[in-house]
């Protein structure tokens, strides 16, 4: 039975004790909250440093499959502003939104290539978040490979049946439609049986949860989360009032 | 003792009663099965039974559902959870997909009533040690198999020290083999003193682990 400390999925590097769960997810929410409103260097200097604490922390091969999943993006994107009459003002625009979403993506694919979801959940609620904010969000994270299974299921059994999922892209489209009912339906269902299954495992009881793991750490990282807070919160507001205001970013901060 | 007294149920939204009047009793260390076929009802007896309808779903409720002489009607769902537990025929629906452990997803239910933690591992050793899958503590749930996770989100309920079950079709999905396990494990909650209601096609089942079968909408 776990009972004091997670071990948490081993981390390499330096970076394998200091960060809580919690401390991660704060570092990463503020680094992509700053990059997305900011852009320019403040992207470019989030979505690098994402990838040295990738490389450090041993999950650079996953952060590298997250760029390339962004490649097509962005080489659209590219092509698109290069051709348009804007020239190379578009293409800036189209570098700048790259690295917006770069530095969306790596610290966040970072944060769970590093951190299992129930920890960061059990984290989270032993700090004091309400339980059903914890599920909530725990639903919200695992609905993606939960839909993703459902679909690998729905379409194993559309193909025992005959249905021809393979070959030219018109013919797969064709195929997938039959696959859409079953796999909306079957999540609705599912739905409502998980619902019902947390009432049978007494959910809905009042008071707080018992927290089984603690996740300990040192005096520094309760401040800094509420630095990172903080900053995130008046960096976006600045950011903010300068659009209000009509005016743009400094120039030191945009490189193109 | 579970008291269902001539009860029979109808879905929110529906004109249809789903359930036939129904009465039974299942007493402490006793099991009781059920067979029927298909949309007979089995499924709205274990809901009924557990108290989840109407409680939890809402509808409408006929008759009377006892648990050692309360009405189901008069309970919260976290209290039902702790007088009769109820297991679904999809277990994989059951566990909570948010546990890296088979003991944390165990102790699920305890942590929810705010138990001490010296509490909560001991019921979650229990429940495992009960159930014979002790060995499976330290396993993702994610990666069990069909018969293990039945077992497992069986567990996550007695966990909960409910002195009665309802299962509903709880080998539907299971091979010969897990049935068994299934079974085995039945047949140590009812000797622990936990009374079971069961409703299952799987004659095998019934036949190895009720002391009282009844046909849904017949006699017994």
């Amino acid at each position: 039975m776990p009972a004091a400390e997670a071990p948490g999925r081993p981390l390499g590097g330096v970076v394998a004790r200091w960060p809580s769960p919690a401390t991660r997810l704060a570092l990463a929410v503020s680094g992509a909250g700053l990059g997305l409103a900011w852009g320019g260097w403040v992207a470019i200097a989030v979505a690098l440093g994402g990838a040295i604490l990738a490389l450090v922390a041993g999950r650079g091969r996953r952060l590298a499959l997250a760029g390339l999943g962004l490649l097509p993006v962005a080489l659209s994107s590219l092509a698109l502003n290069a051709l348009l009459p804007a020239g190379a003002e578009g293409v800036g625009t189209a570098l700048d939104a790259l690295a917006r979403l770069l530095a969306v993506t790596l610290p966040m694919t970072l944060l769970f290539a590093a951190t299992p979801l129930a920890d960061l959940l059990a984290d989270l609620e032993a700090r004091g978040l309400d339980r059903r904010a914890v599920f909530v969000l725990g639903a919200a994270l695992a609905a993606v490979p939960r839909a993703q299974e459902r679909a690998r299921e729905v379409v194993e059994a559309q193909r025992a049946r005959g249905l021809d999922t393979e070959g030219t892209w018109p013919r797969r489209l064709r195929g997938l439609l039959p696959l859409v009912g079953p796999l909306v339906i079957g999540s609705l269902i599912e739905i409502e049986e998980r619902a019902l299954a947390l009432e049978v495992r007494a959910f809905a009881a009042p008071g707080r949860r018992t927290p089984l793991r603690r996740f300990p750490e040192g005096p520094l990282q309760r401040p800094a989360r509420w630095a990172l807070a903080g900053l995130l919160t008046a960096g976006v507001a600045a950011r903010v009032a300068l659009r209000l205001a009509g005016l743009a970013p400094p120039a030191w901060l945009r490189p193109w | 003792m579970l008291v269902l007294d001539r009860v029979t149920y109808r879905y929110p939204g529906s004109g249809r009663w789903a359930l036939p009047p129904t009465s039974l009793e299942v007493r402490a260390g006793q099991v009781v099965g059920v067979r029927g076929p298909n949309e007979s009802g089995k499924t709205t007896l274990c809901l009924v039974a557990s108290g989840l309808a109407p409680v939890a779903i809402g509808g409408e409720l006929k008759g009377r559902a006892l648990i050692d002489g309360r009405s189901t009607l008069e309970l919260r769902t976290h209290e039902l959870a702790q007088r009769c537990g109820l297991l679904f025929d999809n277990p994989s629906a059951q566990l909570t997909g948010l546990h890296r452990t088979v003991a944390e997803e165990v102790a699920f239910g305890p942590c929810n009533l705010g138990l001490p933690p010296g509490t909560v591992v001991e019921r979650t050793e229990a429940a495992l040690r009960l159930l014979g899958i002790e060995h499976l503590a330290h396993r993702d749930p994610a990666r069990l198999s069909g018969g293990e996770t039945q077992l497992v989100a069986l567990a996550g309920l007695v966990a909960l020290r409910p002195p009665y079950l309802a299962l509903d079709e709880p080998v539907s999905r299971l091979d010969p083999e897990r049935s068994a396990q299934v079974a085995t494990a039945i047949e140590r909650l009812a000797a622990a003193g936990v009374g079971v209601l069961v409703t299952e096609h799987d004659e095998e089942l019934l036949a190895r682990v009720c002391d009282l079968v009844l046909d849904l909408g017949g006699g017994g």
